[in-house]
C-alpha cells in the first residue's frame, strides 16, 4: 500500500483556501477569535469560517490551557473530524503548560496528546499573530508540507499511550481495542505516580487566620 | 452606632446558640464559629432569620492542626450582612451531616468539597460520583500534603524549566539600562 501523503498542488491550494474551523474554545484564547472573524481583520476572506461539527470541520484550534477534563472531549472530537485535518496551539499554555506550569490538572505539552502542526506564541496571541498563523497554514498546506493527522494515524500506540498516562481512554477513543490494551498497560505506572503525590511535609503558615486578615 | 446591623446578627446568633463564638469582622461581615454538630440546626436558624442566600462552602487545611475547617457562607438581602459559620472536623476521617435538607445547592458544594479535600458529608447521596476530577485516583488535590510542583513534573511530563534556561543559555541581563 502506498504511503498516505498530504494533498498537494491544485488539490493543496483548494484545501488550503477553504478551511473551516471547528468551533471548541478552551481557556482564554477564544476571545482573540471574535476580532479575528469580524470586519477589522476578517478571517472569511481566506475562507476560514467557523464550523459547529467536527464531522465537516478541518481545522482544530487548542485555544489555551486543556485541562485533562476537556483533553478528553478535544481527543473524542479530534478523532472524528474527516481528513485531511490541522491542529493549532494557541500561545505559551499549548507549548510547556504557560503560568499553569505546576497545576495539577492542566497538561503541559499538547504534542504529546495531539499531532500539533503550527504553534503560535504568545499569552495571548494577538489577531494579528493569528492571521499570520493562518496564511503559514495555507501556505504550508498548498506545499503539503503539514501532515499531522498522518503522523497521528502512524504513532497511534504513541499518542495513545501517553494519553492513558493522564486519562482513561476508554471511554473517549473510537479504537476501543487499542484503547483497552494500552489502559492496561500504563496502570501500574499511574499508580506509582498517585502514590508519591501525598508527602509528610508541613507548609509553614501563621498561627491565627485573625492575623493574616 | 457603626455596625448596627452587623451587632443585631451577632446578638441574634449568641442569644440562640450559646456555644457559639460569634463577632463582626468589618462592615457586612459576620463569622461565627461553632462545634460540627451543631452546624445544621445553626444554619437551620439563620435561614430562619433571614439568610436566605446559601452562598458556597469553602474549605482550609490546616495540616499542623490536623483539622478542616469548613466555612458556611450565607447572604442575606433583607439584612444586607454575610455571614460565614466556621466549624473544625479532623483531617483524617472526619465527617459533617450535610445541609441538603436545609438548602439543596448544598449537595453539589458538598461534592466539590469532597473532591478537593476528601471531606465526607454523610447523606449526601450523590457524593461518591465523579463530578470535577473525572476517574481521580490520587489523594484530594487540594489538602496541603499534596505535593502539586512533583505531581505535575512526574504526571503530565513537564521538563525542568530552570535546567531548560540554563541549555538555552539566557542569563539575566546585568549591563547598565539605557536611561
Amino acid at each position: 500500500m502506498a504511503k498516505e501523503r498530504p494533498p498537494k498542488g491544485l488539490k493543496g491550494w483548494a484545501q488550503g483556501r477553504s478551511l473551516w474551523i471547528l468551533q471548541f474554545c478552551t481557556g482564554c484564547g477564544a476571545v482573540e477569535l471574535p476580532p479575528v472573524m469580524t470586519s477589522r481583520y476578517d478571517m472569511e476572506r481566506f475562507g476560514i469560517t467557523p464550523m459547529a461539527t467536527p464531522r465537516q470541520a478541518d481545522l482544530l484550534l487548542i485555544t489555551g490551557y486543556l485541562t485533562v477534563k476537556t483533553l478528553k472531549r478535544v481527543i473524542r472530537s479530534y478523532e472524528q473530524m474527516g481528513e485531511p485535518k490541522y491542529v493549532i496551539g494557541f500561545g505559551s499554555c499549548t507549548v510547556n503548560g504557560g503560568m499553569y506550569w505546576d497545576s495539577y490538572n492542566t497538561i503541559k505539552r499538547l504534542d504529546l496528546y495531539l499531532p500539533v502542526d503550527l504553534y503560535i506564541a504568545g499569552c495571548m496571541p494577538r489577531p494579528e499573530a493569528i492571521i499570520e498563523a493562518f496564511n503559514r497554514l495555507i501556505e504550508g498546506i498548498k506545499q503539503g508540507k503539514f501532515n499531522g493527522w498522518i503522523r497521528y494515524k502512524e504513532n497511534l500506540r504513541w499518542y495513545k499511550r501517553n494519553q492513558a498516562m493522564i486519562m482513561d481512554i476508554r471511554k473517549w477513543s473510537i479504537d476501543k481495542k487499542l484503547a483497552e490494551e494500552v489502559w492496561r498497560e500504563v496502570q501500574e505506572e499511574r499508580r506509582k505516580i498517585f502514590e508519591q503525590a501525598t508527602v509528610p511535609h508541613v507548609y509553614e503558615y501563621a498561627e491565627r487566620i485573625s492575623e493574616v486578615g | 452606632m457603626e455596625l448596627e446591623k452587623e451587632q443585631a446578627v451577632v446578638n441574634l446568633v449568641k442569644e440562640a446558640f450559646e456555644d457559639a463564638e460569634a463577632d463582626v469582622q468589618r462592615a457586612r461581615r459576620v463569622r461565627i464559629k461553632i462545634a460540627p454538630n451543631r452546624v445544621f440546626p445553626l444554619v437551620a436558624f439563620l435561614k430562619a432569620n433571614g439568610f436566605n442566600h446559601f452562598v458556597t462552602i469553602t474549605a482550609v487545611d490546616w495540616i499542623k492542626d490536623g483539622e478542616i475547617e469548613l466555612i458556611y457562607h450565607l447572604w442575606s438581602y433583607t439584612r444586607k450582612v454575610h455571614v460565614m459559620v466556621k466549624t473544625r472536623i479532623p483531617r483524617d476521617g472526619g465527617k459533617m451531616p450535610t445541609l441538603k435538607p436545609l438548602f439543596n445547592q448544598a449537595e453539589t458544594y458538598e461534592r466539590d468539597v469532597h473532591e478537593f479535600f476528601g471531606v465526607y458529608f454523610e447523606g449526601n447521596e450523590k457524593l461518591d460520583r465523579d463530578f470535577i476530577l473525572e476517574d481521580w485516583d490520587g489523594p484530594p488535590p487540594m489538602r496541603k500534603d499534596f505535593d502539586t510542583r512533583r505531581f505535575a513534573a512526574e504526571f503530565y511530563g513537564q521538563e525542568d524549566i530552570e535546567s531548560d534556561l540554563l541549555k538555552l543559555k539566557i542569563q539575566p541581563y546585568k549591563g547598565k539600562l539605557m536611561q
